[in-house]
């Protein structure tokens, strides 16, 4: 460790940012003793932090923008009131009436009447017997991601690179699960096994009670079994993924495991 | 940015807008060093803040509200502006060592170069051409990071990378820079150990 010969690299870095134990750090101080390109480096590594990027000015934010963000908002506050004005036009029907077809209304429409859990495992089952077309066949996760973007999903989308455990894209769709808008991509894995993920916004608060609680790496894991799928739900941010195979149960949340970012 | 609405709407708006608001300036920069056009930007900050609100819900408090806003701000603009097929040619990971290594002159062992430093304090509009050149997947952990002043683990977070992919750009991007700025760096004062 402190061998001059031995340049510290990216731990310049870490020690720089302060992010190594006590006893690293220590080992990197008695390195740079000896390594004059060592401290050379930290010093620019320094430089660059310190001085060069804390002098940036800040860009005058246009005047106009609070106005069209507020402006927005209110656009969005106009919309998610409930419509007063239909009421009082069908007060004359009867107010008993219009509460029992707001009540079906909210029956159907309500996010937390749906079983998420089931909805994905229908999905998978459609997807498997070939019933639930993809919009397009492409192993290309880059691909997936723009038609994701251009087709109106509005949250930024990950598909993941499974090939390291032999699973292959096959390609994605817009999908609906329950209310929400869906970004549904399918891979194929060992022995011609389907997996597919589905990301939406929502929480994973509301689903029901799983069958399996996991927590990795500080991401807390879903896992519900419906038949022989397995599934395995977790939060990222805003959005919520899913992904849901008939393959072993274990291999399916090792997946996820191996996917999922803490946010 | 008040409203009249019923009180539940007026209470979330508000709590929306106290939470929210006072990072218009840090997203419109970041915006701005993303997209390099002051339209795209504003377009970009107010469709940040609209998202915002709609899953406002989903923000917990007591945590980073900055780092949340970044984090949707950075996903609309991977949707709907990065072409990422337009990526500048950038030199080759081991030549950029090589030209780091050989640039980054070995300092007066005499400098304490574990305190911080006082090099040089002019501003100079080459740092945020240098900026402007670096590839966007460097430039975003630099923005996140060093300017915004996220965690890696927000960045990450912002970025949906692995907090060792943030730390590995965030090296390189660094590297990018100083290159970049060696003419700049050495007439500010870098290397010579003390204020100029």
């Amino acid at each position: 460790m402190t061998d001059p010969a031995n340049h510290l690299g990216l731990t310049l870095q870490e020690f720089l940012d302060d992010r190594l134990d006590a006893a690293r750090q220590a080992e990197v101080r008695a390195h740079l003793q000896d390594c004059s390109q060592c401290r050379g480096e930290l010093e620019a590594l320094r430089w660059v932090r310190d001085i060069a990027l804390k002098r940036l000015p800040a860009e005058p934010v246009p005047p106009g923008l609070a106005g069209r963000v507020a402006i927005a908002l209110d656009r969005a506050d106009r919309q998610a009131r409930p419509a007063a004005p239909r009421w009082r036009k069908w007060a004359g029907v009867g107010i008993a009436a219009l509460l029992a077809a707001a009540a079906l209304v909210l029956l159907v429409l309500s996010p937390s009447r749906t079983n998420l859990p089931k909805a994905v495992a229908r999905d998978f089952a459609e997807y498997s017997s070939g019933r639930l077309a993809l919009d397009l066949r492409t192993s290309d996760g880059q691909a997936v991601e723009s038609l994701f973007a251009a087709r109106g999903i509005e949250f930024r989308t990950r598909v993941f690179d499974l090939g390291m455990m032999q699973y292959q894209l096959v390609g994605g769709r817009i999908h609906r699960l329950g209310n929400h808008a869906s970004a549904l991509f399918a891979y194929r894995g060992p022995e011609g096994r389907d997996l597919v993920c589905q990301m939406y916004e929502g929480r994973l608060a509301s689903l029901p009670q799983p069958d399996d609680v996991r927590d990795h790496d500080g991401i807390r894991f879903q896992v519900y079994r419906v038949g022989k799928v397995t599934l395995v739900f977790w939060q990222e941010g805003a959005v919520v993924c899913v992904l849901a195979s008939d393959a072993e149960s274990e291999t399916v949340i090792r997946l996820a495991y191996a996917k999922a970012v803490k946010v | 940015m008040a409203s009249k609405q019923n009180p539940d709407v007026e209470g979330t708006r508000a709590a929306f807008e106290a939470a929210a608001v006072p990072f218009m300036q840090s997203l419109y920069n970041t915006a701005w060093r993303l997209t390099h056009r002051s339209e795209d930007a504003a377009d970009l900050v107010q469709e940040t803040y609209l998202r915002a609100y709609r899953t406002f819900e989903n923000f917990t408090d007591g945590t980073n509200c900055k780092a949340w806003l970044l984090t949707i701000l950075y996903s609309i603009f991977i949707n709907r502006y990065r072409q990422a097929k337009r990526r500048p040619p950038m030199e080759s990971l081991d030549e950029l060592e090589e030209r780091f290594h050989h640039l980054a002159q070995p300092s007066d062992p005499a400098v304490d170069v574990t305190t911080v430093e006082g090099w040089g304090s002019r501003w100079s509009p080459e740092v945020e051409r240098a900026l402007r050149q670096l590839p966007e997947d460097l430039r975003a952990p630099v923005l996140l990071v060093d300017i915004e002043g996220l965690s890696y683990e927000e960045a990450a977070s912002a970025l949906g990378c692995a907090v060792g992919t943030v730390g590995s750009r965030l090296f390189r991007g660094r590297k990018s820079l100083f290159v970049m700025l060696r003419e700049y760096a050495h007439q500010a004062g870098f290397g010579k150990g003390d204020p100029p």
